[in-house]
């Protein structure tokens, strides 16, 4: 059963890799995928048509991640937009062995001891989720508009370092994002380079 | 002439404390700086780098980083009236470790050049201290910021000679630095689909060479090169990032040839 539920969550992603020739372009329809959460629920962005969904590429070893996880930031964030109704998904792509590679339960704790607040943690250790996005850095961002289009691809901010004291002065692209498309504007920078460790990808 | 810092410290102290029973590791890089004559001369430019020495496997990152990391970055304290230019960077080399992800940077070692301007009322006889409060990411599987304060004291002359210790590793540098490209040579580039084509007419072939975007979010880093060789030049074929949103007026790089002359690149995009 559990083979026959990989191999299916597999058929999904090879798929949609098909379908969107690993390019993820804003204003393009955001590709469908299915993973499995820290909890070991399934996670599938089909569930939140209609609302909007943040997917933010983790590893906790990293020094840009440790940046907005160590002052606080992107909890914050996390704990803003998801109680004005934004899905947040953390993506885990480190493989086996590489830095930033947990499992479940030390995810779990991870999150209880950072005080967390992403909807779900989905747990990609073959990367496929990261390769469909072609998720670059640890963080790298991406925002998602109700209707499945993908409009924000890049950056948490605009000081691309790992330095805490630059948040501070730092323009936060996702919730400029998300505040410009909830009130029914354009989102102005909608691609940015991301900025960090690269994702520490099997292969 | 020049002194050497370890660096990271308070990094390395930070982790010390957040991973309790690990030991610190030590810093992948020694920074020095150094100049490339034994003293200064008032109104004529001085020649500064910041030499990194990288522990084997480790690298930094050029000015346009790739896919990941950062660039370093030089923060300078001089003497009033003095200034300091923007780094010149060495050409770098590609780095690439999945098929997805590609980094600009260097390993091994790699100088950094600055000209810093002297002004013309510095008296001779006295000597002046440059700082540097420089900031890098150094990576291997893993990535580590690293920063040091670097000093330099220079007596202040009626003339100056080349440091013997250091003028070798600056000519060495200048060579990796990128050149205009040669007279007669045109670059054009034109925008399709889903690729730039940069032409380069060059009045021979070229049928091997690096290319490397000053931009970032322009090329896609990790598809490899297409080269279309000519009678007179050749034809780049450049994946365009997904990144990339909007047209570009000029498409930005570096060109590294075999045998490592590197010329900047200017294209204007059709």
């Amino acid at each position: 059963m559990k083979t026959l539920r990989h191999s299916m969550v597999r058929a999904i992603f090879l798929l949609a890799l098909m379908a969107s020739a690993f390019a993820v372009k804003v204003g393009d329809p955001a590709p469908g995928f299915t993973g499995v959460d820290s909890n070991g629920k399934q996670q599938s962005l089909s569930a939140y048509k209609g609302k909007f969904v943040v997917l933010e590429w983790h590893n906790q070893g990293c020094p840009y991640t440790k940046k907005h996880y160590e002052s606080g930031n992107m909890q914050r964030l996390q704990k803003e937009w998801t109680a004005k109704g934004v899905v947040w998904l953390t993506v885990i792509s480190s493989a086996p062995g590489t830095q930033g590679f947990v499992t479940p339960t030390q995810e779990n704790e991870y999150l209880q001891k950072m005080n967390a607040m992403p909807t779900a943690v989905i747990m990609d250790p073959g990367g496929s989720l990261g390769h469909l996005y072609a998720a670059k850095t640890t963080p790298h961002m991406f925002v998602i508009d109700p209707s499945g289009t993908l409009i924000y691809n890049g950056a948490i901010d605009d000081h691309s370092t790992s330095d805490q004291s630059d948040i501070v002065n730092s323009k936060n692209y996702v919730s400029t994002a998300l505040q410009e498309a909830m009130s029914g504007k354009p989102v102005t920078e909608a691609a940015t380079r991301p900025y960090g460790c690269s994702v520490k990808y099997k292969d | 002439m020049f002194i050497w810092v370890s660096a990271g410290l308070w990094y390395f102290v930070a982790c010390a404390i957040a991973a309790a029973g690990q030991k610190p590791s030590s810093p992948h890089a020694r920074v020095e700086m150094l100049a490339r004559q034994d003293a200064i001369v008032a109104g004529a430019d001085l020649r500064l780098g910041v030499h990194f020495i990288l522990e084997p496997g480790w690298h930094i990152y050029w000015i346009n980083p790739g896919d990941s990391g950062q660039p370093p970055v030089l923060k300078w304290q001089l003497p009033a009236g003095f200034s300091a230019g923007e780094i010149e960077w060495p050409h770098p080399e590609r780095m690439q470790a999945t098929p997805q992800l590609a980094d600009y940077g260097y390993h091994d070692a790699v100088l950094l050049p600055v000209t810093v301007h002297v002004p013309p009322s510095v008296a001779a006889g006295s000597s002046v201290q440059i700082g540097a409060d420089a900031k890098w990411l150094v990576c291997r599987e893993v990535c580590i910021p690293e920063h040091a304060q670097l000093h330099l004291t220079l007596p202040i002359a009626t003339a100056a000679k080349e440091n013997p210790q250091s003028a070798r590793l600056f000519a060495k540098t200048e060579k990796l630095l990128p050149r205009p490209m040669p007279r007669g040579w045109k670059a054009s580039a034109k925008s399709e689909k889903d690729q730039f084509v940069l032409l380069l007419q060059a009045g021979k072939p070229i049928t091997k060479a690096e290319f490397f975007p000053l931009e970032p979010n322009q090329i896609d880093n990790p598809a490899p090169l297409k080269l279309l060789p000519s009678a007179t030049g050749v034809k780049i074929m450049l994946k365009k990032s997904d990144l990339l949103v909007k047209p570009i007026q000029m498409l930005r790089g570096v060109l590294v040839l075999p045998g490592g002359a590197a010329y900047r690149i200017e294209a204007p995009v059709q």
